[in-house]
């Protein structure tokens, strides 16, 4: 990989002229450039030399038909787009060579799109088989287990195959795409307000975070302002989904190390949540509350009851968590498990607790503050440690903040309701980035509008970006240490494969 | 281990006595939604839902196919006067049409099987379950995993999550079938040992849901397999899985809410 020893500051107004493109008006915080498609590689390794995060590639279609890359780089989102008008076939150099991170999002373009990267090798990844087993194995003894897309317990569809000897894992191949719904393909044609429930089906866990990171890219692409009693209950929502996943993974991990009291314990504060959830938004997941221009109604429960339910589920949390950090027999297993060195989080661009967890700073709630965490204040929890212990120590962290966030959001709901829906103007163009923090990390959503209908979004998953690093989780790792390094990552099959 | 020993006591007794006693969802709970007129429907009607759940014939009679409401709400905001939520957990059914509400007097429909409890009595306290995810949108997974907390606490009635699909008696299925899962379903399924029972979680499962309208997706499990018990909701709840359970394994009849 390329080391960078020294990074040259780049100020946003000098970008232009470094990477040798054109700028482009675009909404706040999107610095929008133009490049051709030969300089595209070379404007891309730019950014990298300079700090740049990516975030994904693809195919858009508003105002031209281009190839555009999404990366993040100090509170800005910069977007790279070469119009690929009578380019045929459409190529250009390929980023995988200096930027692993690239990986999945290339192997896209070339097996769904028709796009050849020079240099990168077709992977036959998006179009999984579960027969198709790569038996190649780099060793004596060695063999393959194709552990999926059917596994033991209630899990979603992902195969891993398994190169080991029986102790050492050699290598590892994650195959995501095995429950490929074409979900972006479904937004095309809807009305906005119809189209959030598309959004809210990608990964069913982080409901809130999808609809959110929607909505705003429809607020943003048709500059509309939400209220801001909508902002507040987008935070709410959005931190209880939080609570949820992270007591999720927290019970997951107690199941795998068979504590199973303390399995119970964090299962009872999710199911809490879930119940909380429920009661405020008439659905365990708060689906259908989120909608761009603001939020469809206020929680169904006044905010003194509200502030009571989640005094207890910190008091509980409290106890819950001394308990499990003292358990020796589950903290040992944990330390040093799936260790993570930070340049790989960095070559493979991890977002989320699994960065967070090996020192790197990043959350899109504080690089690029967006609703109501402009005015929250957040203090990013992040751990050098980079095993999985040190993951499941951001989460512990994060439980806190959140709810931390979650008293001032109400104690700001107190001073007043106020509007809740902004009207979309109807029949309106336009394109904009919208972002949220899931639990799981980072999401991304393009949205293009025409004539007030939804035209294409392109959706960067977390889940599917984190995957990547899963294949570098075993440096000293033995098989039966799989499913808590896995459980440490914490992600959705369904939000990956889409 | 003292100390989890008596976290667990101060706890108390938090499972549900389900099916023995009926629970009831919170206030304002989305459980499904009850058509208050069926007559004098217009095509307008038709318009209102994503999923092309509801349905208006040529007199005017509106009919509501539970198996693919997303329990979405534009519905309800747009003609209360005709729609209303619900708080039910109980919809689970033994066939397809059974999920559709309408004026109509629908012929008996036959289930697909005989359920499991008719075929073997002797099973019905001791039940494994396999569960397999064919492209759900990672809920129904959540709702499942949770009839093994302690809330919920399923094993009392005798239910087993087991790994291997040759000791199991129930299949979970969730999602609409993707083209890639299509093959582990049908191998699945043949490998399990009869008298078996297939129970759809979801209204992905039970008909593609919102993803039916795409090009991947063509509908609901039942385009593969023969359903036994069809679960609606998006996702639905624990309980309301449990009931379908108990349908599957003849311990509840179709709309008895406590046994």
């Amino acid at each position: 990989m390329t080391s960078i020893s020294h990074r040259p500051k780049a100020r946003p107004d000098d970008l232009p002229q470094h990477l040798g493109a054109v700028g482009e008006p675009g909404p706040p915080n999107e610095i929008r450039l133009k490049v051709g498609t030969l300089a595209f590689r070379r404007a891309a390794r730019m950014l990298r030399i300079a700090g740049a995060r990516l975030i994904t590639l693809f195919l858009a279609d508003t105002p031209e038909p281009a190839l555009v890359g999404a990366f993040a780089l100090r509170g800005s989102l910069v977007v790279l787009r070469a119009p690929t008008e009578g380019a045929d076939p459409l190529t250009y150099g390929s980023l995988g060579e200096f930027w692993p991170a690239a990986r999945w999002s290339e192997q896209e373009l070339i097996e769904r799109h028709g796009v050849h990267p020079l240099g990168a090798v077709p992977e036959h990844l998006t179009a999984p088989n579960a027969d198709s087993l790569d038996r190649k194995v780099h060793g004596l003894d060695a063999f393959v287990i194709p552990y999926g897309p059917v596994r033991s317990g209630v899990f979603e569809a992902i195969q891993f195959q398994i190169e080991t000897g029986g102790e050492n894992v050699a290598r590892m191949q994650t195959r995501p795409f095995f429950k490929h719904r074409g979900m972006e393909d479904l937004f095309a044609g809807l009305t906005p307000d119809r189209a959030v429930y598309v959004a809210e089906r990608v990964a069913g866990i982080a409901t809130v975070a999808y609809a959110c990171a929607f909505s705003q890219a429809v607020e943003r692409a048709l500059d509309v302002q939400p209220a801001r009693a909508a902002e507040r209950w987008r935070a709410v929502y959005a931190e209880l989904e939080r609570l949820a996943c992270h007591f999720d993974v927290i019970a997951k991990e107690a199941e795998t190390t068979a504590l199973y009291v303390g399995q119970a314990r964090f299962q009872i504060l999710k199911e809490q949540v879930t119940r909380l959830r429920a009661r405020l938004t008439g659905s365990r997941f708060a689906r259908g509350v989120v909608v761009p221009g603001g939020v469809r109604f206020a929680g169904n429960m006044s905010l003194d009851e509200l502030s009571g339910e989640l005094d207890g589920i910190e008091e509980q949390l409290t106890r819950d968590r001394r308990l499990f950090l003292g358990t020796a027999s589950m903290t040992d297993r944990l330390i040093g498990a799936g260790h993570l060195p930070r340049d790989l989080i960095e070559d493979y661009a991890a977002v989320g607790p699994l960065a967070r967890g090996s020192g790197v700073s990043t959350d899109a709630r504080h690089e690029r503050p967006y609703g109501d965490y402009r005015r929250l204040g957040l203090q990013v929890v992040t751990r050098r440690e980079g095993d999985a212990m040190a993951r499941v120590n951001v989460r512990f962290g994060e439980l806190f903040e959140s709810l931390r966030i979650l008293r001032q959001a109400v104690d700001h709901l107190r001073r007043g309701d106020g509007r809740l829906q902004t009207p979309l103007p109807t029949g309106a163009n336009g394109s904009a980035f919208g972002w949220a923090e899931a639990p799981q990390g980072e999401l991304v959503v393009w949205v293009e509008l025409r004539d007030g209908l939804v035209h294409r979004v392109h959706i960067a998953s977390p889940s599917l970006r984190n995957w990547a690093l899963f294949d570098h989780a075993f440096p000293k790792d033995v098989l039966t240490d799989f499913a808590f390094i896995e459980h440490s990552f914490g992600l959705t099959p369904a939000g990956a494969d889409r | 281990m003292l100390g989890w020993l008596f976290r667990g006591l101060r706890q108390g007794r938090i499972t549900t006595r389900y099916p023995r006693r009926e629970e009831r969802p919170p206030h304002g709970f989305r459980g499904h939604v009850e058509v208050l007129d069926m007559s004098n429907g217009s095509d307008d009607l038709i318009q209102l839902c994503p999923t092309g759940a509801i349905g208006v014939d040529d007199h005017g009679r509106v009919s509501l196919d539970r198996g693919r409401c997303i329990l979405c709400g534009e519905c309800v905001l747009a003609a209360p006067d005709r729609f209303r939520f619900v708080a039910k957990y109980e919809l689970a059914a033994r066939s397809r049409p059974a999920l559709v509400v309408s004026d109509d007097d629908l012929p008996e429909t036959e289930p697909t099987r005989e359920s499991l409890g008719e075929l073997a009595p002797a099973l019905r306290r001791s039940i494994h379950v396999r569960h397999i995810d064919c492209g759900s949108d990672g809920t129904e997974e959540w709702e499942i995993q949770a009839l093994w907390n302690p809330y919920y606490d399923i094993q009392r009635l005798g239910f087993f999550l087991t790994a291997a699909p040759r000791h199991a008696d129930i299949l979970l299925v969730t999602g609409g079938v993707t083209p890639a899962m299509r093959g582990p379903l049908e191998r699945t399924w043949a490998v399990m040992p009869g008298p078996k029972a297939l129970v759809a979680v979801g209204t992905d499962a039970c008909s593609g849901g919102l993803a039916a309208g795409g090009d991947v997706i063509a509908g609901g499990v039942d385009l593969v397999l023969p359903v036994d018990v069809y679960v609606p909701g998006s996702p639905p709840a624990p309980i309301a899985i449990m009931h379908g359970l108990l349908l599957a394994v003849g311990l509840l009849d179709v709309g008895e809410v406590a046994a």
